[in-house]
């Protein structure tokens, strides 16, 4: 019996640790809890049109694909500055995996909470429709950012760069690098990774052209956003194809991964794509020493900054997310919703941002 | 039925209320008590509405954990159930997608798990000496490899008509069909295993497997049905699944055999067989998911709540120890 008291000791030791630290860790988000409290009482389910437009006491969260991914912690950081600038409060919560059975839960957790919207960076596209409708049916806007949801599931995509405006920039990239012939290859992040796809599919679309015709891409590789797996397939690709002249990396972790293989071995082949300037910095370079002449992105602050404005004009009732409504997004100028491809409706944040050696230098301490 | 098996004896002596406090299940119900006072105050929307609503996503798990906790019992571990949801998630949404009826799309994802279960059993119990363990984490890369062939590029399938999963979704009032499910399952496993032969056979394999064979218990023929038993079930929890994320992907399922088996383990199921009970397991698992949830709620960085559940889980499998220890010191102290 004895041992059992104890066991029991241990346990009550175990559960008081674990309230004294839920309370000092509780001391920084006690905020976030206490809010959507009382604005959940408030708005009773729908989302009255404020007639002032502000968002004082509305609460606003943001879902990325997974934590430490350092494209959405940027754009978690730009949508909190504008929520916050506007009075509201700010949900940041990256799921546990990069899946969307983590997503699920937390889009579940976000509507016991009583959000006002939830803006989502979705890991699949159509596996958060049983969610998100129910999230819907409580009242709550839904708008995703990055990675879009079926358009059953959204009401509007703040989509970074039109899919074709990508794949027509890449293309150009890979043929002005390439001098205009020869192999080339793609390392993408997951073979689903809904983005990724739609820009591969837009880069074989922009190859149809006569321009393009002596062009040859040999094959498109999955890295699966994982520095190792990236970094063997693009060795896999350096051993395979000998001639292989540009390889092109539409993802944040691959081109990283891929540069750094290519620096290293001073291999000939080049590298073009979508990376981060303050992990690209010290590979791009026009000479034989870099292995990027120059890259692209967009700025995910502003796209933050885009999706928290979309949120709070959903919110507020400025916009439904049909074709043609306009909003404001503060010093961004005006946006207008446009259709979309998959017959649902998206915000366009602008071209991409092409990243030379010309200008690295003020951007890596950006981001 | 000495020595390892003493637990289940001690259940036919007198029970006392200090016995039922002091056994490992009271331990986990004041655990469970305290875990939900403790989301009750950190988090204001912690109300029963809201776990009931959060809960179908973890339910599906507690379906791995049923069978999981014989499999421990029996002192075998299956680490592929989570791969056999995963495929079994993708033939039913497949079947789901070609039009077929859906009583059959069901039998189809009962079917292909238990037929996943069934490639194990086979394996483990035509050749003995094979370790489950290395055997399960090859057929978990098969399975979800099958997944991913069929799945193709895209790496995921939706449902085109997702009326009738929906439906499955259901609620009565504000608790949810699959609640139900796995309580009547639940209630099923813990009656076979308490209070059949069956029940005390698992017992006797996991306590000595050779001795169980000399005393004329049909030792492989139980090992067969539990592991058939355990992709079975990975169907079950497959099916919910889809009604809960209307598709499948190659991330489907991914950990949930690990989840099931920390539930088990935390539940006081000895990983060494023969010992435990599955109404701890049961109660553990209703604990894990009421923290995860309210801990969700105030926001807490998943990772951190990852952290507070391995820690939990090491401290569960330490306790007895560390009792045993005091104990033990305790004599010492009193012979000198």
């Amino acid at each position: 019996m004895k041992r059992k008291l104890f066991c029991v000791l241990l346990c009550a030791a175990m559960v008081s640790s674990l309230l004294a630290g839920c309370g000092g860790g509780g001391g920084s988000s006690s905020a976030a809890p206490a809010t959507p409290a009382s604005s959940a009482s408030g708005d009773g389910g729908s989302a009255a049109p404020a007639t002032d437009g502000g968002s004082g006491g509305k609460t606003y969260a943001i879902v990325t694909k997974a934590a430490g991914n350092p494209f959405n912690e940027k754009v978690a950081e730009g949508f909190q500055k504008v929520i916050e600038e506007q009075g509201g409060t700010c949900i940041v919560r990256h799921p546990e995996a990069a899946t969307a059975d983590a997503q699920v839960s937390v889009i579940q957790s976000l509507i016991s909470q009583g959000v006002n919207s939830i803006c989502i960076a979705a890991n699949d596209e159509n596996a958060l429709q049983a969610a998100l409708e129910e999230a819907r049916d409580e009242g709550i806007n839904i708008c995703c950012v990055d990675s879009k949801v079926n358009k059953d599931s959204r009401q509007t995509f703040v989509n970074q760069a039109g899919v074709n405006e990508i794949g027509q920039c890449l293309m150009e990239a890979v043929y002005d690098i390439s001098g205009g012939e020869g192999d080339w290859a793609i390392l993408s992040a997951t073979s689903q990774a809904t983005n990724q796809n739609a820009w591969i599919e837009a880069m074989k679309t922009a190859m149809q052209d006569e321009k393009y015709s002596k062009l040859n891409l040999v094959e498109v590789a999955y890295g699966d956003d994982e520095p190792q797996k990236s970094t063997d397939q693009t060795q896999a690709l350096l051993s395979k194809y000998p001639d292989l002249k540009v390889i092109c990396a539409p993802t944040t972790v691959g081109i990283n991964a891929a540069a750094k293989v290519l620096q290293d071995n001073q291999s000939p082949v080049k590298l073009t794509g979508l990376g981060l300037p303050s992990e690209m910095a010290e590979y791009i370079g026009d000479d034989d020493a870099h292995s990027c002449p120059y890259m692209y992105l967009w700025n995910p602050v502003d796209l933050g900054r885009l999706g928290a404005y979309t949120s709070v004009a959903l919110v507020d009732g400025t916009i439904t997310g049909a074709t043609g409504d306009k909003f404001s997004a503060g010093d961004m100028g005006d946006y207008e919703v446009v259709a979309a491809d998959d017959g649902g409706t998206e915000i366009i944040l602008g071209a991409p941002f092409k990243f030379d050696p010309a200008n690295i230098n003020d951007w890596k301490d950006v981001y | 039925m000495a020595g390892k098996s003493g637990r289940t004896l001690s259940i036919t002596q007198e029970s006392s209320w200090k016995k039922a406090v002091f056994s490992w299940e009271g331990i986990l119900i004041l655990l469970f008590i305290a875990v939900n006072i403790l989301c009750i105050c950190i988090s204001p929307n912690y109300n029963l509405k809201n776990v009931l609503r959060e809960m179908p996503k973890y339910l599906t798990e507690v379906f791995l954990l049923l069978p999981m906790a014989y499999l421990l019992l029996l002192g075998e571990i299956d680490i592929s159930v989570g791969a056999s949801v995963c495929l079994s998630a993708t033939m039913a949404c497949m079947a789901c997608n070609a039009g077929l009826p859906f009583p059959l799309v069901l039998l189809v994802g009962l079917a292909v798990g238990t037929l996943c279960g069934a490639v194990n059993g086979f394996i483990l119990t035509r050749f003995t000496e094979l370790p489950p363990m290395i055997v399960t984490l090859g057929t978990q890369i098969v399975f979800r490899g099958i997944a991913e062939i069929t799945l193709g590029s895209g790496g995921s399938i939706s449902l085109t008509n997702t009326k009738q999963f929906h439906a499955m979704a259901g609620k009565i009032g504000p608790v949810p069909y699959m609640f139900f499910v796995v309580i009547l399952a639940a209630a099923i496993y813990m009656v076979v295993l308490g209070k059949t032969t069956f029940g005390r056979r698992v017992y006797a394999i996991g306590s000595n497997s050779l001795a169980s064979y000399y005393a004329g218990i049909h030792v492989q023929k139980i090992r067969f049905f539990v592991f058939t038993l355990a992709g079975f079930m990975a169907g079950v929890s497959a099916i919910f699944l889809t009604s809960v994320l209307y598709g499948a992907n190659t991330t489907t399922g991914n950990g949930f055999e690990m989840d099931a088996i920390a539930m088990a383990v935390f539940g006081g199921i000895s990983t060494a067989g023969g010992k435990g009970k599955l109404l701890g397991a049961i109660i553990s698992a209703f604990t894990i998911i009421c923290l995860r949830i309210g801990l969700g709620q105030i926001n807490m960085n998943p990772q951190v709540i990852l952290v507070i559940l391995g820690a939990l889980l090491v401290l569960a499998v330490l306790l007895p120890n560390l009792a045993k220890k005091a104990r033990s010191m305790g004599i010492m102290a009193k012979a000198a």
